[in-house]
């Protein structure tokens, strides 16, 4: 896997512990063999409850801004994520990166929504901690009890 | 029915802060923590947050615009109170700020009070209600009311027994708050800066139903946090004696380790007092202080200096270094120049605890008055004052140096009218004798005791202090210049 992000010094892509648990967690929801549609569905799904987690915390302003970062970074290595960005404007951003997504190949929406969980989760671990990251986004993923076990506590 | 209600106290977890409060913050009580930008708010919120949420008693930490939550969890993990296993099962942080931005008071309250109702925590904060009043200045007419919102704010959150912390800046004096009021206790922060000095000081101005020790004081943010240190509490004015110190202060003698001193002094320091040793530079205070902790060491009394000026390592005879070195003599050794007095009494007295030391050093006051920020040096004299008494509570002997010049036209003892309040004082003095500087020692006073009222000639040699003969042949020592005594008193 490819870096994504320069901003941080955790662990990226598979050496990542969460990278694997993105992976796995996109995987299960989009089902075998996704098509792009599907992935996109998946990410939705994830975003939200990434969005229901993180917005009571760091509320929504806070939880957009690090949205568009981590699309910014992850447009770098998939430039049409930008759109999104473009077409999102102030409304939520979420539509619009559905659409982007759906419109891919399906190998290719994969990595993208990957690529863009991973910044998202790399970046907000640069700023509030791994350990607290971990806490928060916890009732996000599929499968939480591998994860949970290997790093909470 | 007599029964009283009982109030529990919960202890904060900020190191001398319960003891300002008066025994910890009451339970269920509704606080408010004021204070300017950079004052410390969030960081004490946090601190005592974390000390006391747990499961059973988890708090809601409520974020109101003010300081990004991003930032504040990015920053404040930078404390070591801070504790992420805690999150989220016993600390929840929830964010207000759209409701604020967008809505009115009373979606506000709403929110808060329903996330109080589903959480039913023990502890909530809200942080800042300042951001809460910028705002208000926006609503429509009609809606609730800041002073309606707070003050329903504290009526829901005292019955829900909790204990609450209301966060926001400092409002000015003359247009108090009607929140004021409505708390049942109100901790304000603050931070001055004076030429190149910063304090931080905290103040208990109310505090329902216990006595909270009163005026500022001082505390310090380091990595672990906020430490508070209270000012040195004089004995109560409770009209008896205080057996403590009475116990204490025995009529035992303490050797001072100078050779002849102990005589002069009467038979040595008495146990308990506090001894000032005042002379110019160079003219061996500092070595007179360390052959009275040397002496301790000797006889199994540990002691502890709070060394202000040379290192120990700088000392002539090097055995300050030694003694610490090995563990007999507890030091404290600063040159910051932004001390409180409150935080070197404090670290004196823990010191004083740990090594149950009896014998204590302060060399020198005047290093002293320069350590402590300029903020606190208009009240070094009363600080001083406190801090012998309290010194002299715990009964320790002390020997504190004084530099002084000499001055051949008066005779003083302390540049801060501190020979008051010490029990006994050493004078020491150069005088000049055919052509050369001589050092002179003498007893001023020992409080109740007999004392020798000589002039003693004396030497600082490698062994140390060697005190010598009377001055008997001349007279007019203290105006610097002596003259021959006439035969006849001399003889006599």
């Amino acid at each position: 896997m490819q870096r994504i992000s320069e901003t941080t010094d955790l662990p990226k892509g598979d050496e990542n512990p969460l990278g694997e648990v993105i992976r796995t967690t996109l995987g299960q929801r989009a089902g075998r063999l996704p098509a792009a549609d599907a992935t996109a569905e998946a990410t939705a799904v994830t975003w939200r409850l990434v969005a229901a987690q993180l917005t009571p915390v760091i509320g929504a302003r806070g939880l957009d801004v690090l949205f568009s970062r981590a699309l910014h970074q992850a447009s770098v290595e998939f430039p049409w994520l930008a759109s999104a960005v473009d077409r999102g404007g102030s409304a939520s951003p979420l539509p619009s990166l559905m659409a982007c997504l759906a419109g891919q190949l399906a190998s290719s929406a994969a990595d993208a929504s990957y690529a863009l969980l991973l910044s998202f989760t790399d970046l907000l671990a640069a700023l509030i901690g791994e350990s607290l990251t971990t806490r928060l986004l916890a009732p996000v993923w599929a499968a939480p009890s591998i994860f949970s076990g290997r790093n909470a506590l | 029915m007599n029964d009283k209600v009982t109030i529990r106290h919960l202890a904060t977890g900020v190191p001398g802060l319960d003891a300002v409060l008066g025994g910890g913050i009451p339970e269920f009580s509704f606080n408010l923590i004021v204070g300017p930008p950079g004052s410390g708010k969030t960081t004490l919120a946090h601190q005592i947050m974390f000390a006391l949420a747990t499961k059973e008693r988890p708090a809601l930490f409520f974020t109101v615009l003010g300081e990004p939550p991003l930032k504040m969890l990015r920053y404040q993990q930078q404390f070591s109170f801070f504790d992420a296993k805690k999150i989220p099962e016993s600390i929840r942080i929830v964010n207000l700020s759209d409701e604020v931005s967008a809505g009115n008071f009373d979606e506000v309250l709403a929110r808060i009070t329903g996330e109080v109702e589903a959480s039913s925590p023990g502890l909530v904060f809200v942080d800042s209600f300042r951001s809460v009043m910028i705002e208000a200045r926006h609503q429509p007419q009609g809606t609730l009311s800041l002073q309606q919102f707070i003050q329903q704010l504290g009526i829901h959150l005292s019955s829900w027994q909790a204990t609450t912390f209301l966060i926001g800046e400092y409002l000015s004096n003359s247009d108090p708050h009607p929140v004021f009021t409505v708390a049942d206790g109100l901790l304000s922060l603050d931070q001055s800066v004076h030429r190149n000095s910063m304090v931080r000081q905290l103040q208990v101005l109310k505090m329902r139903g216990q006595a909270s020790r009163p005026g500022m004081q001082a505390f310090r943010i380091s990595s672990a946090g906020i430490e508070v240190f209270p000012s040195a509490l004089l004995r109560d004015d409770n009209g008896t004696a205080d057996e403590r110190a009475g116990s204490r202060r025995t009529k035992t003698r303490v050797t001072m380790g100078v050779p002849g001193l102990d005589k002069m002094l009467g038979g040595g320091l008495p146990s308990g007092y506090s001894m000032l040793v005042a002379g110019p530079s160079g003219s061996g205070k500092t070595i007179l202080a360390t052959a009275f902790l040397a002496e301790g060491v000797r006889r199994g009394e540990p002691g502890v200096i709070v060394a202000f000026e040379q290192t120990p390592s700088q000392s002539r005879i090097g055995t300050i270094d030694d003694m610490v070195r090995a563990g007999q003599v507890g030091l404290i050794n600063t040159r910051s120049l932004d001390l409180s007095i409150d935080e070197i009494v404090q670290n004196l007295l823990s010191l004083i605890h740990r090594m149950k030391a009896t014998r204590v050093v302060i060399d020198s006051l005047s290093g002293f008055e320069l350590a402590v920020a300029p903020t606190f040096r208009d009240d070094f004299r009363e600080s001083l004052f406190r801090m012998i008494a309290v010194l002299s509570n715990l009964g320790v002997t002390v020997v504190m140096t004084s530099e002084l010049e000499d001055r051949y036209t008066d005779l003083r003892f302390s540049p801060y009218g501190s020979a008051f309040l010490t029990d006994a004082i050493i004078v020491e003095r150069y005088i000049e004798i055919e052509s050369r500087l001589k050092r002179v020692m003498a007893v001023v006073k020992v409080r109740g005791s007999a004392h020798s009222n000589e002039l003693r000639l004396f030497e600082i040699t490698d062994a140390g202090i060697i005190i010598g003969e009377p001055v008997r042949d001349h007279e007019g020592l203290l105006s610097g210049r002596p003259t021959l005594a006439r035969v006849a008193d001399a003889v006599d």
